[in-house]
């Protein structure tokens, strides 16, 4: 009895091993794949970082897609970030088409190949990419090769409780970052016990998306030397940036302001802070406006660009932009049908305008932020006017992915919570170790 | 992987023993009997051990994105890892933290909890059944528990340190608390090495226990030469087994740092591994992170090779401990 | 398990001195029995509160929300993944005992060349960190086509499993020899004795070993991570948890009532199979 089932179990796995054979390594497009001809029956399976509203909100779009397509089917997959996709293309199981939340890796999409090569087909269909805002241009290709194209952009500014301001006196948004720690401390109540009640502004970093790259544009700073290496101990906006994150962190006292943390509603959830009056002032994306008014009905709030360092007012409109960006990963069955897919998703005024409406992103077309469909209100108009404005940085692309972000954000939560004190030999230790890192793998 | 292992004393010997001799042809079908048996462990070692460990050895001295083929690089992951990577002495550092005070945590609690028990006449089975609840929780499980528990602000653990007036830590929001929060969950789990302690207790012979204590020996001295000895054997395998289980240190940490972040991302991913500030970044974290989501395949094979290198000696430790102790061998 | 029988076998002293440790102990063993219980009950009662209160310093829900068990169903495909979670611990226990219960019969109960250094390799592939051999692996999965499955956790187990071999190799050694003599004088072949006279002798071990088996599947996460990370579908109960208040964007309420439910499983199989349990883990010790 035994002995027999070993054999069936050996039977079972070469069974496995040479059905499921050549998943890694698939073979390399060369040149445009054509689209499948009307009577070819095609399923594309989409990945997106979407979640319950807003991935019924694809799902809108991809059914008007498919009814111009009757042949070709989308299972569309949601709650899917970068990790999964990565990992799903290397491993020779990837999605048709890839919808990715960040740009903060397309520098290994694009470098590594994991993200086809999207100028065969932009050639020969004639995509127009003037129709691109320059911004979006940019973090959707790495060194010249473009393998992603943008969906719709976000766009990070000021989000305020009006209550809060007309309570404390406040009349119009702090255009500074003394004014905006000045509101703060204007705002903040404490508990009887010393705890904090709600915070007029939380500065930690990566606390919701108070990240580094979101905040390092409003006091100019940048993350490389025109030579690529490293720029965070020479650029000085760095200094100042995390020198202002710090002071405020002491007036509400680092470990106070943990705690406050530790018991905060999950970001995307209605017990958000911000939507739930525990937090007066927040940075945030234009995303946020369809969430406060569909799960905060009663809240009053109004938006503005986000404050500048005191020391360049000049910056005053600027913005962080990232976005979300699609491909085609290697390895897609289709990749003809996910190209008219792709093209349809990130060119057709129609369709960015239907999701930029239900999901409240800045749509990334000149012809859909040009569409009188486009609805807005006061609260989103500002985004699309920072949007508009020209004054939108992103983060670099590296082939590293997102490495360089997690050790500028360790060490700046490491400073900011008072566990570093030498602020100059600090940041010459995060150059080194990014430009360290970017070593590996060359 | 993560079970105990301890040693055994030998069987006692057959009390019948027919000649194994037989005719030529009896031998060989025994021979043929044993390789059906082993077969599949033997075809396990093969594929499963012995290629992959080959396999890592190559890849560990190439450059390797499972995109394109392998490019031979030579000793150059190597070199970075030990002069380069930036997080690797703090990976390295917190791993050697965890394990040794996982290591003495556990088996010191163990002991002294099966010491407690091993006294208790009624009841002992309730409290032996209360004391290894937790070691079935998931891993996960556990770590989400105790980051609710352990939070610094709702938390019932800081709670209750705050009726005598301690103000608790931050536990995992604080680089210097994680660790230490971590290993309170660790003994939590310790279930496993104190059913095994007491079981070793009661088999010392009680004999023992009173010749020493008509010669006068005090408790102390009761313990230290007649109870240590005896579970000496059990005790060893306890450390030795610790060690092992510190060295691939992964699940909690992992699901800790993440939940405790309070990310949107899913657990694992590369911006919450190690929070706060790489304090909960273990060696084998660092190798999943480099290989499969850097795809520094090459990368993590070398931190693989050298995972294997430490575990290897603690393994001959284990090894030749139970060759002395003959277990393993002919009875 | 006749703890009740022993004690400290020290003999003399007065009766109060005796009364006083008798106390000490009983205070120190209800003092560990409360903080090995309590952190269960801080769950049980979190995972009953409502959204609100999960996030204040209360510890005693103010109303009972026996329904956010109901709710964690809405939130997250829980089914699915119990249902995934049931497969990989299930199978990998079946394949399993097919596979290592043989082989531990061949090094406990026949006498070879080579047993010995077999032993010490089944120690070896024991303690053997699994993220020393994850590359290649996940290359040959990869290369196979059955990444995004549980399959790479499943099969392997068709090849022996260290641990359960070490375990079955202890409990086997117990069992006398002279019984399979007996029956092999009688002419009966190996495979025989291992079928119609170890087997029925080795069942408290091969219990034993199954409950591991099952327990360290049910509860890993290294594996399923690896190989299923980037398939939801195919996720486990450990996945879905670990990501679960992040993913699905829910409370501390509901977090801690999923937490339960994973936790659930495990605990009942355990009131079910005490035994079983507590004399493996003392075979893979003590006994021998």
């Amino acid at each position: 009895m035994k002995k027999a089932s070993n054999f069936l179990g050996l039977g079972l796995v070469i069974a496995l091993a040479t059905t499921g054979c050549g998943g890694v390594g698939a073979s390399k497009p060369t040149g445009a794949a054509p689209p499948p001809s009307d009577d070819q029956k095609v399923t594309l399976t989409v990945w997106s970082g979407f979640a319950d509203r807003e991935l019924d909100a694809l799902q809108t779009v991809l059914d008007k897609f498919h009814s111009a397509h009757p042949n070709i089917t989308i299972k569309s997959e949601g709650s899917q970030d970068d990790d999964k996709i990565t990992q799903a293309i290397r491993g020779g199981n990837a999605p048709d088409l890839a919808i990715s939340f960040t740009t903060d890796n397309i520098g290994q999409f694009c470098s590594s190949g994991s993200f086809q090569d999207l100028k065969p087909y932009l050639e020969r269909d004639k995509v127009d990419l003037g129709k691109i805002p320059e911004a979006t241009k940019d973090y959707t290709q790495f060194n010249g090769t473009r393998c992603a194209m943008p969906l719709l952009a976000d766009v990070y500014g000021l989000y305020y409780n009006k209550a809060m301001f007309d309570a404390a006196g406040l009349t119009s948004p702090p255009k500074t970052m003394s004014e905006l720690s000045d509101y703060a401390r204007k705002l903040t109540q404490f508990n009887p016990d010393g705890s904090i009640k709600v915070a007029g502004f939380v500065p930690t970093p990566a606390f919701y998306e108070n990240t580094i790259q979101t905040l390092a544009p409003q006091f100019g700073a940048k993350w490389q030397t025109p030579d690529g290496k490293s720029a965070l101990s020479s650029d000085p906006g760095w200094k100042e940036m995390l020198k202002w994150q710090k002071d405020l962190t002491d007036f509400f006292g680092a470990d106070k302001l943990t705690k406050f943390t530790a018991q905060s509603g999950q970001e995307y959830s209605a017990d958000n802070d911000f939507q739930a009056g525990k937090i007066a002032m927040i940075m945030d994306g234009e995303y946020r406006t369809a969430f406060a008014d569909r799960e905060a009905k009663d809240l009053k709030y109004a938006t503005a660009p986000f404050p500048v360092a005191d020391s360049k007012p000049e910056l005053y409109g600027t913005a962080y932009t990232t976005g979300t960006i699609a491909g085609i990963p290697k390895g897609a069955q289709n990749a003809g049908a996910s190209w008219e897919l792709l093209k349809y998703l990130t060119t057709d005024a129609d369709a960015l305008v239907s999701l930029s409406n239900s999901l409240k992103n800045v749509p990334t077309s000149t012809d859909a932020l040009a569409s009188p469909k486009l609805e807005s209100t006061e609260q989103f108009k500002t985004f699309l006017d920072l949007f508009h404005g020209g004054k939108l940085a992103n983060s670099p692309a590296s082939p590293n992915g997102g490495a360089y972000l997690k050790i500028a954000q360790d060490f700046a939560l490491k400073y900011v919570a008072g566990d570093s004190t030498d602020l100059d030999s600090g940041l010459q230790e995060v150059d080194k170790h990014i430009d360290d890192s970017a070593q590996l793998g060359k | 992987m993560s079970a105990t292992t301890m040693p055994t004393r030998p069987a006692p010997p057959a009390s019948t023993r027919t000649s194994p001799s037989g005719s030529a042809g009896v031998k060989h079908r025994r021979k043929l009997t044993v390789l059906a048996f082993m077969s599949p462990w033997i075809v396990g070692l093969t594929l499963f051990f012995l290629y992959p460990l080959l396999a890592t050895s190559y890849y560990s001295l190439t450059n390797f994105d499972l995109i394109s083929d392998p490019q031979w690089t030579g000793f150059s992951n190597y070199v970075f890892m030990f002069t380069k990577d930036p997080l690797m002495w703090k990976a390295i550092g917190n791993t050697a933290w965890l394990t040794v005070v996982i290591t003495v945590g556990r088996v010191g609690f163990g002991l002294l909890a099966a010491m407690v028990l091993v006294k208790i006449k009624r009841g002992a089975g309730v409290f032996r059944t209360l004391f290894y609840l937790p070691a079935l929780a998931p891993p996960v499980a556990a770590s989400l528990a105790f980051v609710f528990i352990l939070n610094p602000s709702t938390g019932p653990l800081n709670q209750f340190l705050g009726v005598f007036g301690i103000e608790g830590p931050l536990w995992f929001n604080d680089p210097a608390f994680a660790k230490p929060a971590l290993s309170v969950m660790a003994l939590w789990t310790s279930g496993t090495i104190i059913v095994i302690l007491l079981a070793s207790l009661l088999d010392v012979p009680g004999e023992l226990y009173e010749a020493a204590s008509l010669d006068g020996a005090n408790a102390w001295h009761q313990f230290r030469h007649i109870t240590l000895p005896s579970i000496a054997p059990v005790l060893m395998f306890s450390i030795v087994n610790s060690i092992i289980v510190g060295l691939q240190f992964f699940t909690e940490a992992v699901v800790a740092g993440s939940v405790a972040s309070g990310s949107t991302a899913t657990a694992g991913s590369s911006l919450t591994i190690g929070y706060p500030d790489n304090s909960t970044l273990t060696f084998p974290m660092w190798l999943y992170e480099q290989g499969f989501h850097q795809y520094h395949m090459g990368y993590a094979s070398a931190m693989a090779i050298v995972l294997f290198a430490v575990s290897a000696v603690f393994t001959v430790i284990l090894v030749r401990r139970m060759r002395s102790a003959g277990i393993g061998e002919e009875e | 398990m006749a703890l009740s029988l022993t004690a400290s076998k020290v003999s003399g002293g007065r009766q109060g001195q005796k009364f006083l440790s008798w106390v000490g102990l009983h205070a120190v063993a209800i003092a560990l029995a409360i903080g090995f219980i309590a952190p269960i009950l801080f769950i049980i009662l979190t995972a009953l509160m409502s959204d609100q209160q999960a996030l204040t310093k209360d510890l005693w829900p103010t109303s009972w929300h026996w329904e956010n068990f109901a709710t964690v169903f809405e939130k997250a495909p829980l089914l699915q993944y119990f249902f995934n979670s049931l497969l990989y611990a299930g199978l990998a226990t079946v394949f399993m005992l097919i596979s290592s219960v043989p082989v531990a019969y061949a090094l406990s109960r026949m006498k070879w060349r080579g047993r010995n250094t077999m032993f010490y390799l089944v120690i070896v592939a024991m303690m053997l960190p699994p993220q020393v051999v994850a590359v290649p692996m996940y290359v040959v999965w990869a290369q196979l086509g059955l990444t995004g499955t549980l399959w790479p956790l499943i099969i392997p187990n068709l090849f022996g499993d260290a641990f359960s071999i070490f375990l079955l190799r202890q409990f086997l050694i117990t069992i006398p020899q002279s019984y399979s003599d007996s029956a092999r004088v009688d002419g009966a072949s190996e495979f025989g004795v291992l079928c119609r006279i170890i087997l029925p002798m080795a069942r408290p071990g091969i219990a034993a070993a199954a409950l591991f088996s099952f327990l360290n599947t049910w509860n890993d996460y290294f594996g399923p991570i690896l190989y299923t990370g980037e398939n939801t579908g195919n996720w486990t109960l450990s996945l879905g948890l670990a990501s679960f208040r992040s993913v699905h964007q829910v409370q501390w309420n509901l977090t801690m009532a999923a937490t339960l439910l994973v936790m659930a499983p495990v605990i009942l199989l355990f009131f079910f199979a005490q035994k079983q349990f507590i004399e493996g883990i003392k075979f893979s010790g003590v006994k021998g």
